[in-house]
């Protein structure tokens, strides 16, 4: 286990995990669109947004690597599966507090359930599990999420 | 507005515990709806959002739905108004004792941590002496669900499972409580005045307030509101109107999305006693181009930039494909049930949901390039994934428009070729190609588009236009007419002051007109009974009038509508020409957003 294995772990979850987001998009599954929602709190140009929101995305996905590395290396265990059962709680917290809570408090852009006339907010909130932006979020969000923790609990796990 | 309509008057009685439609003034704060009546009743509200069940649903039925009654306890008469650009409602109670006023607002800004929802009624003595009484009826969840009254720290509360209210009163007198509501009396004397708050809650503890912030949150909201209508830019003949349809509109607005709800409230009906019940409360694509219109029409950037990446959003999921409707949640489906509710008037059913959701419209395509057209050509900015759905719109307009549909006006009846769709059809592939041209959307199906788009233009020019009526009709071969048509004339198919279309706009108003006002169609729609006027369609009217170069008759028929109003200047959809009753679901955004648009196009073919 290594912090190295850990940053190339987050690397490829995340291009994993925006692809399948990506895909999922094109597919009519789901509006979320985390890069699009991330680059929305610096900038109200679209195109812009995306472009800063996906280099955002990469970072967070490496920041969340590393913490991967910290708990494993905290409890001695690591492996794919164990990053895996870390992504479902990862997707999980994503889907409940992180996205769905916090996320439109700090976001300029993004309406709260609070959020009254005569103000006007520009991303609607992603409500409980994302639900607001499909059915089929919650279950698109949680596999992304699955398959980047056991990406990145696998690298962690194979670099010495 | 005229003096007429602010005299002073007897509150007109109530039928069977329902008070007319006409009688309703609506307050908000962009998430939640209230509807007050001349008699001072809240009998309408939804918590948390215009879309959620409802707390007070006497609306719909007056003995069980529950209310916020707050009135004189002696004979009385009343007059009322919005605080001068405001949403903040004043209803003026005149005794033989005394004059006093009761403002109403739902909370939007101010000092303190806000309660979650928070709906304010301060009564104020202006002159000698009057006494009141109130009586809160709280009945969760469309009056299904179990309501229990209780108290929070001495503060009356009604709860059923995750959601709640609190009422807070100051010099309102005792609040009691028994099983079903809250209630107490008041004296004012002028100069005094007396406090009456509903804070909700819904997922998360009640706040209470003091009164002071109370206060101080109901005088925020008249500034913000003032300072919004403020900034609307019309100087024009029809400006009270204008202004205070601008601000129904932005009533229903949902401020956490930016989608904007056909209406606030479900099931008024278009025929007292009938079927024609529907629910209101989701964004229709069918108002997108009229409300992006308006928003920029008016000076409203900010809103209109909101709307358009929210109706962009929502249709996300279904692209190329439209919904009819979409939920404020940007969600797609609205499945329809009914509600055992005894309707207003007996109009039953009940419905909540909207089945018209899943029919296809083919017009909607073009309300929505139309509404992109308008959005890029007033300097916004069409981002390259929005540009590439829009060009796969185009193309599917082109695979779809020889497919018969539901029409505008949503018929249950058999799907039909109507005209008018296929006429926003060709408004659909216009736009897309203009676009192109501007380099704003691929180009790469351009000529299909063309071509596609000249054949629908022979379509409608040698099937559905009648030379014994001298105007275009309802669907093909059909001598039925239909006042949809008018958008034709509004979204500039063809030229406004052609011979056809000059035809066509006398003979809807032969066939269908009666006075000011005009009916949708002829022919059937597949619901049983009939229907008042449609306010919409009169608003077209004039603006038809006015593109085709008739510009006296468009202010002599604008003079008469903006007189159609109620007395707060709120329209609903349709007027009964018998009696001049107001039918139908109010406020209705899409007889606002029509008046709005011929205000503009009026005004500006006067300048001309």
């Amino acid at each position: 286990m290594n912090a190295w294995g850990a940053l190339a772990g987050g690397f490829a979850g995340t291009l994993v995990l925006t692809t399948t987001l990506r895909a999922a998009n094109e597919l009519n599954l789901t509006r979320m669109d985390l890069p699009f929602l991330l680059g929305t709190a610096f900038t109200a140009d679209r195109t812009r947004a995306k472009a800063l929101g996906y280099i955002l995305h990469f970072l967070v996905g490496l920041v969340f690597a590393l913490i991967y590395y910290a708990i494993f290396v905290a409890i001695g265990h690591s492996g794919w599966w164990l990053g895996a059962v870390f992504g479902l709680a990862h997707g999980l917290f994503s889907g409940t507090a992180l996205v769905d809570t916090l996320l439109p408090l700090v976001h300029p852009r993004m309406g709260t359930r609070s959020t009254a006339a005569p103000s006007v907010a520009l991303l609607e909130p992603p409500g409980f599990l994302m639900l607001n932006y499909g059915a089929q979020t919650p279950l698109v969000s949680l596999a992304a999420h699955i398959g980047y923790g056991a990406l990145v609990g696998g690298f962690i796990s194979l670099a010495s | 507005m005229t003096n007429s309509k602010r005299a002073e008057a007897e509150p007109r009685p109530r039928a069977d515990g329902f008070a007319p439609i006409r009688d309703y003034a609506a307050i908000g704060d962009g998430r939640a709806v209230a509807m007050v009546a001349r008699d001072g009743a809240i009998d309408w509200l939804c918590l948390p959002d215009l879309d959620s069940p409802s707390v007070f649903g006497a609306l719909l039925d007056a003995e069980e739905g529950g209310s916020f009654e707050l009135r004189p306890s002696m004979p009385y008469q009343v007059e009322r108004r919005y605080r001068p650009g405001t949403n903040v409602l004043e209803t003026t109670f005149h005794t033989d004792g005394g004059v006093a006023r009761v403002v109403d607002a739902m909370t939007t800004a101010g000092p303190g941590l806000a309660p979650f929802r928070e709906l304010a009624r301060r009564v104020e003595g202006l002159a000698g002496d009057v006494s009141l009484s109130w009586r809160i009826e709280p009945r969760f969840g469309y009056a299904q669900a179990t309501t229990r009254i209780g108290r929070r720290l001495g503060i009356p509360v009604a709860t059923a499972g995750a959601r709640a209210v609190a009422v807070q009163c100051w010099n309102a007198g005792e609040a009691a409580t028994d099983q079903v509501s809250i209630g107490g009396s008041l004296n004012v004397r002028a100069g005094e005045s007396a406090l009456i708050a509903l804070s909700a809650a819904d997922q998360e503890p009640l706040v209470f307030s003091s009164r002071e912030q109370v206060e101080a949150r109901i005088d925020a909201t008249a500034r913000a509101w003032a300072d919004w209508s403020g900034a609307r830019d019309y100087d024009g003949h029809w400006g009270e109107a204008v202004i205070r349809s601008a601000l129904a509109l932005k009533l229903l607005v949902y401020a956490p999305s930016g989608a904007v709800a056909a209406a606030a409230t479900t099931s008024l009906p278009e025929e007292i006693g009938g079927e024609r019940n529907w629910d209101y409360r989701f964004c229709w694509v069918r108002d997108s181009a009229f409300t992006l219109g308006a928003f920029l029409g008016l000076g409203c950037a900010e809103d209109a930039h909101a709307y358009f990446w929210w109706l962009m959003q929502a249709s996300q999921l279904t692209k190329p494909r439209l919904r009819v409707l979409y939920r404020l949640d940007g969600g797609a489906d609205a499945p329809e049930r009914t509600l055992p509710l005894n309707g207003y008037r007996a109009s039953r059913p009940v419905r909540i949901g909207n089945a018209a959701a899943a029919q296809l419209q083919l017009d909607t395509y073009g309300e929505l390039l139309q509404t992109a057209w308008l959005y890029a050509t007033s300097g916004h900015r069409i981002d390259r994934d929005i540009a590439r759905r829009l060009a796969e719109m185009a193309d599917l307009v082109c695979r779809i428009w020889r497919h018969p549909d539901a029409g505008i006006w949503e018929v249950r009846s058999r799907s039909r070729h109507f005209t008018q769709s296929k006429m926003m059809c060709w408004v659909a592939l216009d736009r897309a190609g203009d676009l192109a041209r501007r380099g704003l959307i691929p180009d790469r199906h351009a000529q299909r588009w063309a071509r596609e788009a000249q054949a629908i233009r022979d379509f409608v020019e040698t099937r559905c236009f009648s030379h014994e009526k001298r105007s275009y009709v309802r669907h093909p071969d059909s001598d039925e007419l239909d006042a949809s048509l008018l958008l034709g004339v509004l979204l500039s198919y063809g030229d406004p002051r052609s011979d056809r279309w000059a035809g066509t706009i006398e003979a809807l108003r032969r066939e269908l007109g009666n006075g000011p006002f005009v009916h949708r169609y002829s022919g059937e729609d597949g619901v049983e009974g009939s229907e008042g006027a449609f306010l919409t369609c009169s608003f077209w009217l004039a603006e038809a009038l006015a593109r085709s170069g008739r510009v006296e008759d468009a202010v002599e028929l604008m003079d008469q509508l903006v007189e159609l109003s109620n007395d707060v200047g709120l329209y609903s959809e349709e007027v009964e020409l018998a009696t001049g009753a107001l039918l139908g679901n109010l406020p209705q955004g899409l007889s606002h957003l029509a008046l709005i648009g011929a205000a503009l196009a009026v005004t500006e073919a006067m300048a001309a």
